[in-house]
């Protein structure tokens, strides 16, 4: 029976990588290349991706050095990640994104919600009632429309699933900025989805 | 009784699910919620939107790109030298 071999976690490849140990680079692109393709999909578009996905790691192969621990190395990945994802966005030229605050929540004169509770209910249901492919074509084209910063926030929040203080780490802001960006981006998108399955926000 | 209504209740969400909502202010929104249907509906949608575009837009790596990045970071730094 093969007896499982521990993987050495970031921190101890970080410092066998800085000291000059390749192989432990190498073990570090293995662990997040994945991830941070993902990631520049959703920051960018899959044209796009594959030269962040690049100038990423060799970013933090240059600046191993420089990584001093004081956060995580995920988070530190992220940020150069993110980083680089946004100079790629900012340098290619972006259709004019179609406003999504019509997609916000309703309410009527006394502040109650204007849609009914299986109204309100449906987008929770989104993919159950929609065609997969259709929904994964929607989606991604969705998030492009977002504006820049509600973007960034939702994409490192609650699809890369940051906590928010690692959120705020990456982008330089504060925790209560990234709560309101994303929350922001929630009610858009929540009132998008139940467009999709034919409901009013 | 709390004075929350529906639409000072949504604006509530975030902090009350990341757990910064001061306990009164939580405690406000629980009772509201508890006794709105529309809300307690809301709220279910709120939450499930970070799932299902989380698992609608995870784009996976594709095997032709692996190996461009390897032959890219190969040609500019130390590392994949010995495969």
């Amino acid at each position: 029976m093969a007896v499982p071999i521990e993987e050495p976690n970031d921190e101890t490849l970080v410092a066998r990588a800085a000291s000059g140990d390749d192989s432990a680079f190498e073990a570090i692109v293995e662990r997040y290349q994945a991830r941070v393709f993902r990631l520049a999909c959703r920051l960018t578009s899959e044209t796009d991706a594959p030269d962040v996905l690049q100038e990423t790691f060799l970013k933090v192969y240059r600046h191993l050095a420089s990584f001093r621990g004081e956060s995580q190395f995920k988070t530190w990945l992220y940020r150069v990640a993110s980083n680089t994802a946004l100079m790629h966005r900012r340098a290619s030229t972006r259709r004019p994104a179609e406003p999504l605050d019509v997609f916000l929540p309703r309410f009527d004169e006394k502040g109650r919600h204007a849609a009914t509770p299986a109204e309100l209910q449906v987008a929770a249901r989104a993919d159950e009632l929609l065609d997969r492919q259709f929904l994964a074509q929607k989606a991604r084209d969705v998030v492009t429309q977002l504006p820049d910063i509600y973007r960034d926030a939702f994409v490192l929040r609650d699809l890369e699933d940051l906590s928010t203080d690692d959120v705020a780490q990456a982008r330089g802001i504060t925790p209560a900025t990234v709560r309101q960006r994303v929350h922001r981006a929630r009610l858009m998108l929540r009132g998008y989805l139940s467009g999709l399955v034919g409901v009013k926000p | 009784m709390s004075d929350i209504v529906c639409s000072s209740g949504v604006e509530l969400l975030m902090d009350y699910l990341d757990g910064v909502l001061p306990p009164q202010l939580r405690a406000a929104l629980d009772e509201h919620v508890a006794g709105c249907q529309r809300c307690t509906a809301f709220v279910e949608s709120y939450r499930a939107t970070p799932r299902i575009l989380r698992d609608a837009t995870a784009a996976a790596l594709p095997p032709d790109l692996e190996v461009s990045l390897k032959a890219f970071l190969r040609a500019r730094t130390n590392a994949f030298r010995s495969r």
